[in-house]
């Protein structure tokens, strides 16, 4: 069952990196909108300390716009970036 | 096949003059008492493989011809997850295990290679002393190809 569906806006949680992440640090804290579900799988903070059978989760392709991302964009302002989440990544957005 | 670096004081003189030059070019010095800051503490624990909006060179977009060397490793870890060794998330996780200097000072393929011989080390599939006698076996087989 999955908490986000597509066209939610959802707010990437900000949590340390504990020497691995598929979350990267660019995305931490920024709002974007989910464009596509993708089947439940075990989540890499699992599968990456040989948890093979770990927690699953529901994963989130997320678009961002891409001067959301960064400050200093120099792109034009239609330039969007997609990127993947494991459920527990993600926040409605305030 | 060249020799071994160790082999004279010279090429292990050239040896170490290698190693020194994987160490960053700056770097913090830390003091001792060894305090550091609750800044540097969270770029310490930035991990190495995301590299997003760091600046880097010109990308290189010429088409890589895979040499034996990477297939064959590209091999040796499928059929390693084929076994239920690991999973590729925990190779990646470990190719961050091997620091900055190796991470970034290594080909590609060599990360994956240096992560599953530690990995095969870590879980005892493989001991110390059998990974060294296979090494030195391969040595001598391509001295006398060579």
């Amino acid at each position: 069952m999955s908490r986000f569906k597509i066209g939610d806006r959802v707010t990437v949680r900000d949590i340390p990196p504990l020497f691995h992440t598929r979350t990267q640090g660019y995305t931490r804290g920024r709002t974007g909108t989910v464009v596509a579900l993708r089947p439940e799988w075990v989540i890499p903070e699992d599968e990456a300390w040989g948890r093979y059978e770990g927690r699953r989760e529901p994963f989130y392709i997320v678009r961002f716009n891409q001067r959301d991302l960064w400050p200093d964009y120099g792109g034009a302002a239609l330039d969007t970036l997609e990127t993947e989440f494991s459920e527990r990544w993600l926040e409605p957005a305030s | 096949m060249a020799t071994r670096a160790t082999s004279s004081s010279s090429t292990y003189a050239a040896l170490m003059e290698c190693v020194r030059s994987h160490a960053p070019a700056s770097h913090a010095v830390a003091n001792l008492p060894l305090t550091i800051s609750q800044t540097r503490a969270e770029a310490l624990l930035h991990v190495v493989h995301d590299v997003g909006g760091q600046p880097d060179g010109p990308i290189d977009k010429t088409l890589h011809k895979p040499a034996h060397w990477e297939k064959s490793t590209h091999c040796t870890a499928e059929c390693l997850a084929w076994r239920g060794h690991w999973v590729s998330e925990e190779r990646r996780r470990r190719e961050n295990d091997l620091g900055e200097t190796l991470y970034f000072g290594t080909p590609y393929y060599a990360r994956w290679l240096l992560a599953a011989t530690k990995m095969l080390l870590d879980k005892g599939l493989v001991t110390p002393d059998e990974l060294l006698a296979k090494m030195e076996e391969i040595r001598a087989r391509e001295e006398i190809a060579a």
